[in-house]
């Protein structure tokens, strides 16, 4: 069975691309630069033995042409799992951004997911599949840093709601995660008040959870911060600079 | 200045005795590693087990190469392994063991990179038999942000080859390896141990010795004791005794010295090492071990190194001819009993080899000593550098984090060529460290 892994040259999506070929399942990887997919799609070959074809795509290109995944996947066994670790910020994301930034925000992080999902469905749901998405705890309310960001990735897990509701009676798996820090290269510069979580550890309970369908914090705990921020009172949150 | 993140990081080396401020990369893809700027110095780094800080400097950005750890090529018929910069020698030989293959030079430590292992151009348990890293080394992929990409070997681009390994990183970053694997012929050692009186009676076991691994180690307090160790030799054997999976917590400079104080002293020092004697009397001459465990003594056994704690360590190795080792062991343990050194253990190898680059090569005895660190710890390395000086000695730059550079031009035969070749090759000196600072290779 075949999984493809969106954006899974580094940082989680490499974690998840190791865990699945890992456990013998046949990868497609894609991501934007062809030497970064095509070191990983060969360790992945020579380590576990496994046939893995890496991808060249720019998430920010509008509309997405996915023939190249396409072409990859005839080459493949069944699709089985579309995993879209993929997601972008930026330092100058506040309101009144720049339009080529607000696009590039909201393609990465919403768009370009949701028009994978609406190509590979008919596919994952003959085969039972799986989606999973990732989203942020930036979600949890609107600020002013990461304004563009968290308004895309909520649009996401409004889509993914969509999504498993539509695809509620057909054996399709929709899982969407929330994610808190992760130890990856976004957060590398970052002090940051939690400990950030490993990757490997999120792509253990992805893959643990692969059969399963439902909205998860990962790591767990951080539906407490998630949900305190959400209650807070507007007088006390319009105060918070974070 | 760069593409990609950067933060600012305290480094320290291994032995704790240097730290440093400054700007850090994690580079996990290609874009990133190039970074814009490429007038900005720069150093590559690996695991950062380095003594020596070659892998830091001030005002250059460290990158760290931890996430360019693929395997890229295999050839099962030529068994050679093409691999990026970052691999650990554990993922290494976690995948070749299974395959019944196994590299034969491996340094002390598991997480030491492949890139770093060919910066410093180290050695394993037997250089005598098997030479030094460099030597399995068939191809490299440097890149220099003036340069690019350059693939280099003996046969193309030999000069490059030859500069990088044992370049301590300053031609530029290695990117990938092809390495020279060998076949396995066994899962397991059969490691023997000798125990000894002297140092010239370990030299005496190791000259005779045609073991695989091959490698002493000497109480070195000062005092009547001084010398006394055990012979290692170890064969590779069909034994069928249940093998244990090695099992270790990854080691770094900073969880080494979560102690605030050193626990090594006079005291401690003796104790310690009389115990391990007695301990080896005790012991049955022969034991059967992985792989794993035979060349990585220090993953499982932590001890040594952590109880030197904040205080750090000082160790230094030497190279010594054959003709002068026996005088060297004499004026090492003359040097030692009179200053009352504050040194805890001694280690030798048979050595073969040819210096190249600032490596530390040749044939003869690899000398190691490691201190404690008290107000003598400097004057007793001050006149170790005299008598490896005397000695006609090479010293190890990789090991001794404080060599001055008028010791170590004296001491390392190829210095001289290496900084008028490097003078040539890059002209501005992109690839900076505090080790090519200290050493004038600026």
């Amino acid at each position: 069975m075949t999984y493809i892994v969106v954006g899974g040259s580094s940082g989680l999506g490499r974690a998840l691309a190791e865990r699945f070929a890992a456990a013998g399942c046949e990868l497609i990887i894609v991501s934007r630069d062809i030497r970064d997919t095509a070191p990983l799609a060969a360790h992945l070959a020579i380590k576990y033995e496994v046939k893995v074809s890496p991808v060249a795509m720019d998430m920010n290109s509008s509309p997405l042409s996915l023939d190249a995944i396409d072409e990859a996947l005839d080459d493949h066994s069944p699709l089985k799992g579309l995993l879209m670790p993929i997601g972008i910020n930026s330092d100058d994301d506040v309101v009144g951004l720049g339009a080529a930034t607000l696009l590039r925000i909201s393609r990465i992080n919403y768009l370009s997911p949701c028009q994978l999902i609406n190509h590979y469905l008919p596919a994952l749901e003959k085969s039972s599949g799986v989606i999973v998405g990732f989203s942020s705890v930036a979600t949890a309310r609107g600020r002013s840093k990461n304004a563009a960001y968290a308004a895309a990735k909520s649009a996401l897990e409004s889509y993914f709601e969509s999504l498993t509701h539509h695809t509620a009676d057909t054996g399709l798996s929709c899982q969407h995660y929330i994610l808190g820090y992760l130890d990856t290269n976004l957060a590398f510069a970052q002090d940051l008040p939690f400990p950030k979580a490993s990757p490997e550890r999120v792509a253990d309970v992805v893959y643990a959870r692969r059969f399963s369908s439902g909205r998860q914090f990962c790591p767990r705990p951080w539906y407490i911060p998630y949900r305190i921020v959400q209650l807070l009172p507007w007088p006390i949150f319009k105060r918070l600079a974070f | 200045m760069t593409n990609g993140i950067v933060r600012k990081t305290c480094f320290t080396t291994f032995d704790g005795t240097l730290s440093l401020s400054t700007t850090h990369q994690r580079p996990d893809r290609f874009s990133h590693l190039e970074s814009p700027d490429t007038t900005a110095h720069r150093i590559p780094r690996g695991g950062g087990y380095s003594y020596s800080a070659s892998s830091f400097g001030e005002s250059s950005l460290v990158q760290e190469m931890t996430c360019f750890n693929r395997f890229l090529e295999f050839n099962p018929q030529q068994a050679t392994l093409k691999l990026e910069a970052g691999v650990s020698l554990i993922d290494l030989m976690e995948w070749a063991l299974p395959r019944k293959l196994y590299f034969p030079v491996l340094p002390g430590y598991p997480l030491i990179t492949v890139g770093g292992c060919v910066a410093a151009d180290v050695h394993g348990k037997n250089p005598y038999i098997d030479g030094t890293f460099a030597d399995w080394v068939n191809q490299l992929t440097v890149f220099h942000p003036q340069k690019g990409y350059q693939s280099c070997s003996r046969e193309v681009n030999p000069n490059l080859f030859a500069m990088t390994c044992g370049g301590f990183g300053l031609t530029g970053i290695i990117t990938d390896i092809t390495l020279q694997l060998a076949e396995l012929p066994s899962p397991a050692i059969a490691l023997s141990r000798k125990s000894v009186h002297s140092l010239e009676e370990a030299q005496f076991e190791l000259a005779s010795s045609n073991a695989d691994i091959a490698y002493s180690w000497h109480d070195a307090t000062a005092g009547g004791n001084f010398g006394a160790g055990i012979v290692y030799t170890g064969h590779w054997t069909e034994s069928t005794e249940q093998l244990k999976p090695m099992r270790f917590r990854p080691m770094t400079a900073s969880t080494r010295a979560k102690l605030p104080l050193s626990a090594w002293n006079r005291v401690s020092a003796r104790i310690a090492n009389s115990a391990i004697l007695l301990h080896n009397r005790l012991k049955s001459d022969v034991s059967v071990t992985g792989i794993l465990d035979a060349c990585f003594p220090f993953a499982s056994n932590v001890y040594f190194h952590k109880l030197f704690g904040k205080t750090g360590l000082r160790e230094s190795q030497f190279l010594v001819s054959e003709e002068n080792v026996g005088q060297c062991a004499q004026a090492l343990k003359e040097l030692i009993c009179e200053t009352s050194a504050p040194t805890m253990m001694l280690s030798l190898k048979r050595f073969k080899g040819t210096q190249k680059s600032l490596s530390m090569s040749g044939t003869g005895y690899l000398v190691a000593i490691d201190c404690y660190r008290n107000a003598g710890t400097d004057v007793f390395f001050q006149r170790l550098d005299q008598l490896i000086l005397e000695m006609g000695g090479q010293i190890n730059l990789s090991k001794d984090s404080r060599v001055p550079p008028e010791i170590a031009a004296l001491t390392v035969s190829g210095i001289t060529d290496f900084k008028n070749n490097l003078f040539e090759y890059d002209p501005e000196r992109i690839m900076r460290s505090e080790l090519s600072a200290r050493l004038g290779l600026l």
